[in-house]
Parts: structure tokens; sequence; C-alpha cells
């Protein structure tokens, strides 16, 4: 099925082709969307804010590090390879498109990086990697940091390419994480 | 008790991502034409300085770790059993933790069911790391006896795979 957004005054016309598995976990109330499509497999699983809180404190890092991330909307995102050939993403292609129909850039890991260098902190794991090329069989895990607010529904572009040629699939009516209760 | 809800939270968000998580492969990826691994000294969990040099001459399995990576946990039991196996032919396994105190890294350990024998360093600014440009955690590198890095592995394996055996029989 064809699932055409249109987004209210926007110009952007993006298509879902489907394919998308989304569930939630009955214990915790995570969501969690998948899709394989032409050699590449992500899934997105919301995070949060009190779990970025949390691991952050726990390496260490200070509140100001911890709250830039933990006031976005957060995907905790798994890319795998899962084509016969090298496969190459750059976060810095894709798009993410808000409930307003604006579409955006999403902040890359080279960009945090280089705040929180800024600041004198040396910890570089928790973003998605922004620009890696997967051999068969790699795969890698980060957070996707999107500025919008906790509880917001997005759709997210994402760009790859596999021998020279360019993919692209879009997850639509994806669900930040809600704010803690005591946040509201 | 916000302290409390973000524990439980931590262990919820880590306990679904674990439970989820894409099934760990084998392969390990060939780097051509081989490069030299950068040397490096890191202290161990006792604070005893090691180099990569002084595995020089044997096959060395370099692997990039963090606790709080959950595919990181999952492979790790099958490096060990890999290193009980070709410990005694001249295979090192060396892991190198990111970021991470050696106190919280020797309380992960001693939860394990298997528990790691070969040397864990602390790479505590992860600049080892970018020596060797790695993008995301785990990543491990294959070194031949040269010293010369020879496979690459981004994301979770199996290492005990006959697969990944055969790599490590045709380098020793």
């Amino acid at each position: 099925m064809l699932l055409l957004l249109v987004a209210g005054g926007a110009q952007a016309l993006w298509a879902d082709d489907g394919g998308i598995a989304m569930n939630t976990d009955p214990d915790t109330g995570i969501k969690r969307w998948k899709v394989t499509a032409d050699g590449l497999d992500i899934e997105l699983i919301q995070v949060p804010p009190d779990f970025i809180r949390a691991s952050y404190s726990a390496r260490g890092l200070p509140p100001s590090v911890s709250e830039a991330v933990a006031t976005r909307c957060v995907f905790g995102t798994i890319v795998r390879n899962v084509s016969d050939m090298p496969l190459a993403y750059r976060v810095a292609d894709w798009r993410y498109m808000n409930a307003e129909g604006v579409e955006r850039p999403i902040k890359t890991k080279s960009e945090w990086l280089e705040e929180w260098h800024g600041m004198g902190v040396r910890f570089s794991w928790s973003i998605l990697a922004d620009d890696p090329t997967f051999a068969v069989g790699d795969w890698i895990q980060g957070f996707t940091t999107l500025a919008e607010p906790h509880g917001s529904r997005v759709s997210l572009k994402v760009v790859w390419s596999i021998g020279g040629r360019r993919y692209e699939k879009v997850l639509s009516n994806l669900e930040c994480a809600p704010a803690p209760e005591n946040d509201a | 008790m916000r302290k409390t809800t973000a524990l439980l939270l931590l262990l919820a968000v880590s306990a679904a991502g674990a439970a989820d998580l894409p099934p760990l492969g084998h392969e390990m990826n060939p780097i051509s034409p081989p490069l030299a691994a950068p040397d490096f000294k890191l202290p161990d969990m006792d604070g005893e300085s090691h180099a990569l040099s002084d595995f020089r001459g044997k096959v060395v399995m370099l692997n990039f770790w963090a606790t709080w990576c959950p595919p990181c946990r999952r492979e790790m039991p099958s490096m060990q059993r890999l290193f009980e196996k070709y410990s005694e032919r001249g295979l090192v396994v060396v892991a190198l933790n990111q970021f991470e105190d050696p106190d919280l890294v020797f309380e992960f350990t001693g939860r394990l069911s298997l528990e790691p024998t070969f040397p864990i360093l602390f790479d505590r600014e992860s600049r080892v790391s970018e020596q060797y440009k790695v993008k995301g955690l785990p990543t491990t590198y294959l070194l031949d006896r040269q010293g010369r890095i020879r496979y690459r592995a981004i994301g979770g394996r199996e290492f005990d795979h006959p697969e990944v055996e055969a790599l490590i029989e045709g380098l020793l």
C-alpha cells in the first residue's frame, strides 16, 4: 500500500511504501519500529529522557551534556547491512519531517562531538555514527536526535548507498518518547 | 524517587533492547591491503601497562567495547571460548574498554557466566579507538603475527563460529 504523507502548509511530499513493523513493549510502553529495504535493516526505539539522563550521569557526563540530548526527541537506532555488498550512509543526508510538515536535517555525531570536545568532554559513543561504510554483516547502534518536543510525531527519511546506487526509505508516523510525568 | 524511576527506565530500556537485538553474525571482513596496526600502551585492571607491541609475533584479536553496549556484552563469552581454544597456539584477545572506570568493569566481569581471562585494557579517553578510526561499539580487528590488520567486524559477532575459527587457523 502506498501511503502519501501530505504535510499541511508545506510543499514536502514523502512517500512511505510500507513494510514497517511497529510494536509496543507491554511492560515499559516503549515503542519500536523496524523495516528492511534494499539491503538495509533499520530499527528505531523510543528513548525516554530519564534514560538519557541516567545513562549519561552514570558515565560522569555533566548535566549540560545530558540535558542537551535529553530535551530532544531521541530514537535508539540500529542500522545493519543485510546486502551482499558494502553499504554506506551519511546522517547528513537524512531528513525528518515534523508534525507541521517542516523538513529538517538531523544533528550529526560530528556536530555533537564538536560541542562536547569544546566543553572538554571526551565521551564519543552514544550518538549514531554519521558516515560509516559497512562491510557484509556489519551493524551499528546509537542515538538519533531530533530537535522536536517529547511526544511529537515525525517522519524520518533514511538515505544510503550500495554499489554506487542511492536508496531511500521513509519511516512515517514515528512517535517521540513522551515526557516524564514530572516534567509535564 | 526520580533517581529510582530513572534506574527502572534504564533497566527496562536495556532489557527491551537486549531481547530484540538482531542475531549475532560471524562475518569478519578482510582489510585489503592489510594495514599496520598502530601501537599503543594502556593500563589493565591493576594499573599495569601493556603495549600492543608486547604481543608481536602472536595473532591478536583487538576488541573495542563498553559494558553499556548490549552486543559487546553478548559477544564477550564467545571471545573467551575462542581464547581458551587457541591461546596455547598463539592467539591473544585484547579487550579495550571505552570511557569506563576499572571498578565498574571489574564488577561487570565478575557477573559474567564465563569470566574473561584475557587482558582488558582501559582506553579512558578513547584515544586508541580514534587511532583505529572506530565508528561504533563493538568493533573488532584481527591482526596477524606481523602486527597487520587483516580482518574487521563492526557490530556484535559469535567469534567461536567455525568460519571465524577458520580465519584464525589461517593466521596461526
